[in-house]
């Protein structure tokens, strides 16, 4: 039997969690834009935007310390810092886009090395999310097989209801629990969804993009979009499945900190390696990795792929790069195998 | 003759448009330049993007609206070497985009004579974040196009369109600029301290700027380090003084670094401030005449040598 729950209730469920000591995420209006931060009571949450940055810092934040060191005349002691000290987090209110991206990560962060500060974030965060009603230009999560409803990722999920409120699906034990710790903010009952966003891009024909890329690593498409690309961040760091991160000691010869933050593969300096060889040394070469690492090495070795269609990248693109167009053109190209020559 | 309607005929872009594709047909067939840079509709309506045309029969691509925000600068900064590979380049110029190639040409970045320069007049560009596909108005209009004082490029060596007459807009930017000026220092430093907090690095700001060329920039060194690369709000704070002091006396005021910030950082702003200090201090204004160096770059028998206690 499905539940409701009231906006007003959704509000104090935040005000409940925040009283139990956990951290709530969700979107919260943060000067000109929304984002996902931490909200002290239920009043914040902001539900009129997308957040103009994905959900992914949640699990993976934007720079994080790893260790400490000192060093003086008895030596050097190092301090790791201990991912047990990460707080319980409910994220709360987050669209599709973003929650189904959380369990393609963990595909990579799970793999052969083990990344335990994503992990550990992952495994004491519990997700409510939230079926998405307004879509705009750039919203193509219908495009990449999601949807306004999907629930993949979510441990709760909320649908709004026509005449306000939301229907709650628990999806995974974790919803459950919760529903059941705070039974007297929900009713029992269904409602009349509200309609769904509809983005307006066609779905796309994933496996046939995918059949170029196999056969495309050198292709004079690459030139053409690199020869626009500016070469920045912007795409990556907004999206919620880009997760390639720099680690960097900072500091000085008697005491600093190791930090992990977030990289970008349009970067110039991305691959460069500490003998001066740059292997992607030209924009072609980093914008088809952008497209290869999403759509093929990815599907590859996970079979997921690294995009849920949620338009940050295309909103953001200081030169107007715009990854559905991309996805579209391959789709219909001609599947010989690429002759590497313009 | 004031304009009583409140918002910018879009005559001008549709007429500019059709110049547009018209000279640029013309020197590609002529062969006057190996390819035209300009602007292109986005697959969104109401959206543009830069647009590199080699091929006469694709002309028809080229367009001209409040869209057309990119300063195509950079791409024949050393940053896009590729294009400038190809042989004497056709870009089509905004006034406010003319000024960043008379900065490059004045560090010796281009030459004069390996360009053909088509200007356009503008009435102005849309903000970030504006309704797309509605003629200009006070709630859509750019803020650097309210105060602007290049609609007609000088210099280019063909000009096209005839500037409307305009609206009255706000003046935000100077009600920016005079709001910061009125700060303490103390208030400043926490205005500049909680916009740069917000910085994610993703140097947006950096690879749109026609001047922000270097090859090796200090920002991303690390043997060793100059400056913090990680997003916390020391190295930001660094990062965004040594960009200013970078641009100072050379920033022609295009603003993209403002228009592409996806945390909205206020960046021009800053920009604009350093280019009136130089102007009070030096008479030096970056954009008009072609000048070896600007005078942060230069040492002069004559400089004011008071501040040396």
């Amino acid at each position: 039997m499905p539940k409701t729950i009231t906006d007003q209730n959704l509000r104090l469920l935040i005000d409940a969690l925040v009283a139990e000591g956990k951290r709530v995420v969700g979107p919260r209006a943060a000067g000109t834009m929304t984002l996902y931060a931490p909200l002290a009571k239920g009043e914040e949450l902001n539900l009129g935007e997308l957040p103009r940055r994905s959900a992914k810092e949640t699990f993976f934040p934007l720079c994080e310390t790893i260790l400490t060191y000192e060093r003086d005349k008895e030596g050097v002691r190092v301090t790791d810092v201990d991912p047990g000290t990460i707080p319980g987090t409910v994220l709360v209110a987050a669209r599709p886009c973003d929650v189904a991206a959380a369990p393609v990560l963990d595909s990579v962060f799970s793999w052969d090395f083990k990344d335990e500060f994503f992990l550990e974030r992952r495994r004491k965060t519990t997700i409510i999310g939230l079926a998405c009603t307004r879509a705009d230009d750039a919203c193509f999560c219908t495009a990449v097989g999601l949807s306004p409803n999907d629930t993949k990722g979510s441990d709760l999920f909320l649908t709004p209801l026509t005449d306000g409120g939301y229907r709650c699906d628990a999806i995974t034990e974790k919803g459950e629990a919760l529903l059941a710790t705070h039974a007297s903010l929900f009713a029992e009952g269904d409602g009349t969804p509200a309609p769904l966003a509809e983005p307006s891009l066609g779905k796309l024909d994933l496996d046939r993009i995918k059949a170029w890329l196999d056969t495309h690593f050198e292709d004079p498409l690459w030139g053409e979009i690199a020869e626009r690309c500016a070469g920045c961040g912007a795409c990556a760091f907004l999206c919620p499945a880009c997760h390639c991160f720099d680690i960097v000691d900072e500091g000085g010869e008697t005491k600093g900190t190791r930090r992990k933050s977030w990289d970008a593969c349009g970067f110039g300096k991305f691959t460069n390696h500490a003998s001066g060889h740059n292997p992607r040394d030209v924009q072609p070469q980093r914008y088809r990795n952008r497209i290869m690492h999403k759509f093929k090495y990815y599907v590859d070795k996970f079979d997921q792929r690294l995009c849920t269609g949620c338009g940050r990248c295309i909103r953001a693109c200081p030169v107007g790069i715009d990854i559905a167009e991309i996805l579209s053109a391959i789709g219909t190209r001609d599947q010989e195998p690429g002759t590497g020559k313009d | 003759m004031t304009n009583t309607a409140q918002t910018i005929d879009p005559a001008l872009y549709a007429a500019v448009t059709d110049a547009i594709r018209a000279e640029a047909k013309k020197v590609l067939e002529a062969g006057a330049a190996a390819a035209v840079v300009g602007w292109q509709a986005g697959r969104r309506q109401g959206t543009a993007m830069p647009a590199i045309i080699t091929d006469p029969a694709k002309v028809a691509e080229l367009i001209f609206s409040p869209a057309c925000v990119n300063n195509l600068a950079l791409y024949l900064s050393k940053a896009k070497k590729e294009i400038r590979a190809r042989g004497r380049i056709a870009i089509v110029v905004k006034g406010c985009d003319l000024k960043a190639l008379v900065g490059l040409m004045g560090e010796n970045q281009l030459k004069r004579e390996d360009l053909h320069v088509i200007g356009v007049v503008c009435a102005g560009v849309q903000r970030a974040g504006a309704a797309k596909d509605i003629p200009l108005s006070e709630e859509t209009i750019a803020g650097k196009c309210r105060e602007c004082t290049v609609h007609t490029p000088e210099g280019a060596d063909v000009t096209v369109g005839t500037l409307p007459d305009l609206p009255h807009f706000t003046p935000v930017e100077s009600e920016e600029l005079s709001r910061l000026e009125a700060m303490t220092p103390a208030q400043r430093w926490s205005f500049w301290k909680e916009h740069f907090a917000r910085c994610i690095r993703c140097y947006a700001c950096r690879q749109v700027c026609p001047f922000c060329y270097c090859e090796q920039c200090l920002c991303d060194r690390n043997r060793p380090q100059a400056v913090e690369t990680t997003p916390r709000p020391a190295g930001n704070m660094a990062w965004h003084i040594v960009r200013a002091m970078h641009l100072a006396g050379r920033c022609a005021g295009c603003a993209e670094c403002e228009r592409v910030c996806p945390m909205d950082i206020p960046l021009n702003l800053l920009n604009r401030k350093m280019a009136k200090e130089l102007k009070e201090l030096y008479g030096h204004e970056a954009g008009f005449e072609v000048k070896e160096k600007g005078p942060l770059a230069q040492y002069r028998e004559d400089d004011d040598q008071s501040f040396i206690k």
